[in-house]
C-alpha cells in the first residue's frame, strides 16, 4: 500500500495576494497541499486582519475571523516593499516558488518589479496568475475594484432583487470567490501543462469577466434580444412553488421548491391537501405560475404555523426538496455537517481553536492538506528567509534591521 | 475555431450530469482542451428544457443555458438502466481520466456509479461525485434544487433588505449553487490527477453543495465561533455608503470603503453644505445615520448619468461601478477589446453570443472548437472510437 500525499505537496505558492479573491485563490491550493507563503505587511496589513469578527471582540492582527477563514494552513512573512532589499526578498521567495500569485492593481507588480518578464526571466518555468479586477489589459485595466463593486459591475445585481424594488446585492462579495476559484483551476491547468512541457506561462485573470461566467444563460439571452430575466425574488420560470417560507420564530424560513408535476403532488398531500395535485389552478407548471401568489399562500399557511426543522424533516421524507435557510449559528451546529468533518479545528496561538469551514470536498485516498491554522502575521518571516530564500542568520538581521522586514 | 490545444489536451473526461453543476465543472475541462463526452440519458439534460431559447420558441437543441454549459463538449446519450448501455459506459470509463457526476447517492448504484465498481474496471479514474448535501452523514438523502442548496449554505439568509424584514431572505439570480459546485468540483478533480502522476492512482471526491456555498460566506460565518453572533440580512451595513443609488439613466453602486475615497467623492459633487454635518464625519457615523445620507445622496445622484458618474469617479480612483444590464455588458469598449464575448451561429436558427474566455494562459489560451452537441449527436462516433480502443486504460 502506497502512501498517498496530498494533490499538490511539494508545491510552493509564493501569496501576494490581500482581501478575499487572491487569498481565495491560494486558500484553494493551501486545501491542496501547497506550502503556500504569504507576503504581508506589518505596516498596512491585510484588510481582512483589521475586520471583525474578532475572538471575544478583542480586535488584534491575528485575532480576526475573517483572515483566519481564509487563510488556513498558510505561512506569513512580512516584508515593506518599498525597500529595495525587501524586494530582492520577495524576488528570491518568487524564484524558489513553483507559483506566484498575486491580486494588486493591474501593474503594481510591474512598478515594484516583480512583474512577469523580470520573474520569468529568473525562473523560466514560473507560473504566475493575476487577478485583478479588470484584467491586466484593455481600455479599463487601470480602474479600481473592491469586492463588493463586482456583483453590480458584473450584471448580476440587476438580474437580483424582490418584484418591484431596487436591484440587489447578493449577501456577500460575490466576485471574489468566483474569482478565486477560477484562478485555482487555472494555475492547477498551468501546472498540468508544465509536468508535461517543463514550460511555465502568465494568466490574466479578469475579475470582472469571471463574474459574468457565471451568467451564461442571460448574456445569451440578451445577445439574441430576449427581455431580461425581471426581477422576481425567488421564483423562477421553470419551477413553482419555488421560495423561501416564512415558520415559526422569529426570522426563521424554509427553502422549498417543487421540481416538477409528481413533485407538487408530494408537497400538496403534506400541505395536506392531496386534491390540489390535479386542482385546474395548480396541477402544471403553466397553471402554477399563472396562480403562484395564491400558491405561495397555501405553503405559508403550512410553514408559519411550524418550526422549520420540523417542517423540512415531514418535507424530506416526503421527497420534496427543501432545507432551513440556514443562519451561520445553523450552520456551526449542525449535525450533519458535522458527521461529515466539514470543519476544521487547529489550535491558534491567539485565538484558540476556533471552528471554520474547510474544503467543500472530501478525498477518499488524499489527507487534508491543511493541517495548521492561519498565520499569525510574520509568524514564518525568519523560516522562510532562512529556508526558502536562503539567507543567512546575520543577514536577515541586516534586513530586519534596516526595516525590510516589516 | 482554433485548433491550437489547450493546457488539458488529451485528458478524457466523462460526464454525466444536468443542469449546472457536473456540466460547469466539466466545461471548464473543456475549454482548457481536455476531450469531454458528456453523456445525457434519452430525453437530455433538464436544462435543454430551460431558456432563454435562441431559436425563440422552446426546443432542446436551442436553450441558452445548455449550450453556454456544454460548448466545445461532445455528446452522446445512454439509458444507464440497460445492460448493453451500461456495458458501453463500463468501456468508456476503462479509457476515462475523469468523471464527473451529479447523480443523488440515492440514485447511484442503478447507474451503476458506485465508485468500487468504477474504480475496479479503471484505478486510475478519478471521480467526482456532486450531491446536494455530499455522499455521506445524516442528510446525504435529501433531495434540494439549486434556491435550496443557497439557503442550506447559509447564503440567501445574508440578503434581504433591512426596511422589509416580512420578505424572505432572497437569492442570487441563477444557479449559483451549481457555478460553485462545478468550479470545486474541477478543481479537485484536476488536482486529483496531478497527485495520480505520483501514485499511479485515481481516486473518489465527494463534493457538497452545501458546503460549496458555506465556503463563501465571507466574514459572516466566523460572527458565531469567535463572538457568538447570528448573522442576519436585516442589520445595518457598519460602514457607508457602499449602497445602490438610482441616476437619471439607471443604477450606480457607490462605494467609499477609505476616508480618502469618501472625501473625493465629496469634492466630485461639489462639496455640499450637509457633507460637513457631524453626522457624516467618518465611515462608520455615515453607517450610523444612513438614513440622512441616503436622502442627500439619492437626491444628488437622481441628476447624474451613470456612465458619466461612473468615469468621475473613477478618475478620482473612487471604486464605483455602474449597475450593469446585461446589454451594457455586450456594449462594454473594454470587454470587446478582449475579445470576451464569443460569437456563435445555429445553423437555421440564428447568431448568438456567450462569456468566453475567463482567463488568459499565456503559453496555452482557452479556445472554443465546437458548439455544443445536439442531442446524442456523438453517439456513433463515442461508442465506435470505445470499441476500437486497444482496452483499458492507458
Amino acid at each position: 500500500m502506497t502512501t498517498r500525499r496530498a494533490p499538490l505537496a511539494g508545491i510552493r505558492v509564493a501569496d501576494f495576494t490581500w482581501v478575499w479573491a487572491g487569498p481565495h485563490c491560494t486558500q484553494q491550493l493551501a486545501h491542496l497541499g501547497a506550502e503556500v507563503i504569504r507576503v504581508e505587511s506589518a505596516t498596512r496589513p491585510c484588510v481582512t486582519r483589521l475586520l471583525p469578527p474578532f475572538a471575544e471582540f478583542k480586535p488584534g492582527l491575528n485575532r480576526s475571523g475573517y483572515f483566519n477563514q481564509y487563510n488556513q494552513g498558510k505561512k506569513s512573512i512580512t516584508l515593506d516593499l518599498k525597500q529595495p532589499a525587501a524586494i530582492e526578498v520577495a524576488r528570491r521567495l518568487c524564484a524558489a516558488s513553483d507559483v506566484v500569485v498575486e491580486n494588486f492593481a493591474a501593474g503594481v507588480m510591474d512598478r515594484m518589479g516583480l512583474g512577469w518578464e523580470r520573474l520569468h526571466a529568473a525562473k523560466p518555468d514560473l507560473i504566475m496568475i493575476s487577478l485583478s479586477g479588470y484584467g491586466a489589459w484593455g481600455p479599463d485595466r487601470d480602474k479600481v475594484s473592491y469586492g463588493p463593486a463586482q456583483v453590480p459591475l458584473s450584471g448580476l445585481s440587476s438580474l437580483t432583487g424582490y418584484r418591484g424594488h431596487p436591484p440587489m446585492h447578493v449577501g456577500v462579495s460575490y466576485g471574489d470567490p468566483t474569482a478565486g476559484l477560477h484562478g485555482a483551476f487555472a494555475v492547477l491547468a498551468a501546472l498540468w501543462h508544465r509536468a508535461r512541457t517543463g514550460a511555465g506561462q502568465y494568466i490574466d485573470l479578469s475579475q470582472w469577466e469571471t463574474s459574468i461566467a457565471v451568467l451564461g444563460d442571460a448574456i445569451i439571452g440578451e445577445s439574441i434580444g430576449a427581455p431580461p430575466p425581471a426581477r422576481d425574488g425567488n421564483r423562477v420560470p421553470h419551477m413553482a412553488p419555488h421560495g423561501v417560507f416564512r415558520a415559526l420564530g422569529e426570522d426563521r424560513w424554509i427553502a422549498l421548491a417543487a421540481p416538477d408535476d409528481a413533485a407538487w403532488a408530494r408537497l400538496a398531500a403534506v400541505l395536506g391537501r392531496p386534491e390540489l395535485a390535479t386542482d385546474p389552478r395548480f396541477a402544471t407548471l403553466d397553471q402554477r405560475k399563472a396562480n403562484e401568489e395564491e400558491l405561495e399562500a397555501l405553503v405559508t399557511a403550512w410553514t408559519e404555523s411550524r418550526a422549520a426543522e420540523d417542517a423540512v424533516a415531514v418535507l424530506q421524507d416526503a421527497g420534496v426538496p427543501a432545507h432551513v435557510a440556514a443562519t451561520n449559528r445553523d450552520l456551526a451546529e449542525d449535525p450533519h455537517l458535522e458527521a461529515r468533518q466539514a470543519f476544521t479545528r487547529f489550535p491558534h496561538p491567539e485565538v484558540g481553536t476556533r471552528q471554520h469551514i474547510g474544503p467543500p470536498w472530501r478525498m477518499s485516498a488524499s489527507p487534508p492538506g491543511v493541517t495548521r491554522p492561519a498565520p499569525c502575521l510574520g509568524a514564518d518571516t525568519t523560516d522562510v528567509l532562512r529556508d526558502v530564500c536562503g539567507y543567512a542568520a546575520d543577514e536577515i538581521e541586516a534586513l530586519r534591521a534596516a526595516g525590510a522586514l516589516s | 475555431m482554433s485548433e491550437a490545444p489547450g493546457p488539458l489536451a488529451g485528458i478524457r473526461v466523462l460526464e454525466l450530469g444536468g443542469e449546472v453543476a457536473a456540466p460547469y465543472a466539466a466545461k471548464l475541462f473543456a475549454d482548457l482542451g481536455a476531450d469531454v463526452v458528456k453523456i445525457e440519458s434519452p430525453d437530455g439534460d433538464p436544462a435543454r428544457r430551460r431558456g432563454p431559447f435562441v431559436g425563440g420558441r422552446p426546443d432542446p437543441e436551442t436553450s441558452g443555458l445548455f449550450l453556454y454549459l456544454n460548448a466545445n463538449k461532445r455528446g452522446i446519450t445512454l439509458d444507464l438502466t440497460s445492460a448493453p448501455a451500461r456495458a458501453a459506459f463500463d468501456r468508456l470509463v476503462a479509457g476515462a481520466d475523469v468523471l464527473i457526476h451529479g447523480a443523488h447517492p440515492l440514485d447511484r448504484d442503478a447507474q451503476g456509479l458506485s465508485w468500487e465498481r468504477l474504480a475496479a474496471i479503471n484505478p486510475r479514474l478519478v471521480m467526482a461525485s456532486i450531491a446536494p448535501f455530499g455522499g455521506s452523514g445524516p442528510h446525504a438523502a435529501w433531495r434540494a434544487v439549486d434556491l435550496v442548496s443557497w439557503s442550506a449554505g447559509g447564503l440567501a439568509t445574508l440578503n434581504g433588505d433591512p426596511n422589509h424584514p416580512e420578505l424572505p431572505p432572497l437569492k442570487a439570480y441563477g444557479d449559483q449553487a451549481g457555478y460553485q459546485g462545478g468550479l470545486n468540483a474541477a478543481i479537485a478533480s484536476l488536482a486529483a490527477l496531478l497527485e495520480r502522476a505520483a501514485s499511479g492512482l485515481g481516486q473518489h471526491i465527494d463534493v457538497s453543495l452545501q458546503e460549496c456555498v458555506a465556503n463563501i460566506l465571507e466574514l459572516t460565518f466566523e460572527w458565531f465561533p469567535y463572538a457568538g453572533l447570528v448573522a442576519s440580512r436585516l442589520g445595518a451595513k457598519p460602514i457607508q455608503p457602499l449602497c445602490f443609488m438610482e441616476c437619471r439613466d439607471g443604477w450606480i453602486f457607490i462605494c467609499c470603503v477609505e476616508e480618502h475615497q469618501w472625501r473625493q467623492f465629496v469634492e466630485l459633487m461639489g462639496s455640499p453644505d450637509w457633507a460637513g454635518l457631524e453626522l457624516f464625519e467618518n465611515r462608520l457615523a455615515r453607517g450610523k445615520n444612513f438614513d440622512a445620507l441616503q436622502i442627500f445622496l439619492q437626491e444628488w445622484c437622481r441628476e447624474q448619468s451613470v456612465a458619466d458618474l461612473y468615469e468621475a469617479a473613477q478618475r478620482r480612483r473612487i471604486p464605483f461601478a455602474p449597475v450593469s444590464t446585461l446589454g451594457d455588458l455586450l456594449a462594454s469598449p473594454h470587454l470587446t477589446a478582449r475579445g470576451f464575448f464569443a460569437t456563435l451561429e445555429l445553423p437555421g436558427v440564428g447568431a448568438y453570443r456567450m462569456p468566453g474566455a475567463p482567463y488568459h494562459l499565456s503559453a496555452t489560451p482557452w479556445r472554443l472548437r465546437r458548439p455544443a452537441p445536439r442531442l446524442g449527436e456523438h453517439t456513433d462516433e463515442v461508442l465506435a472510437e470505445a470499441a476500437t480502443a486497444s482496452g483499458g486504460p492507458r
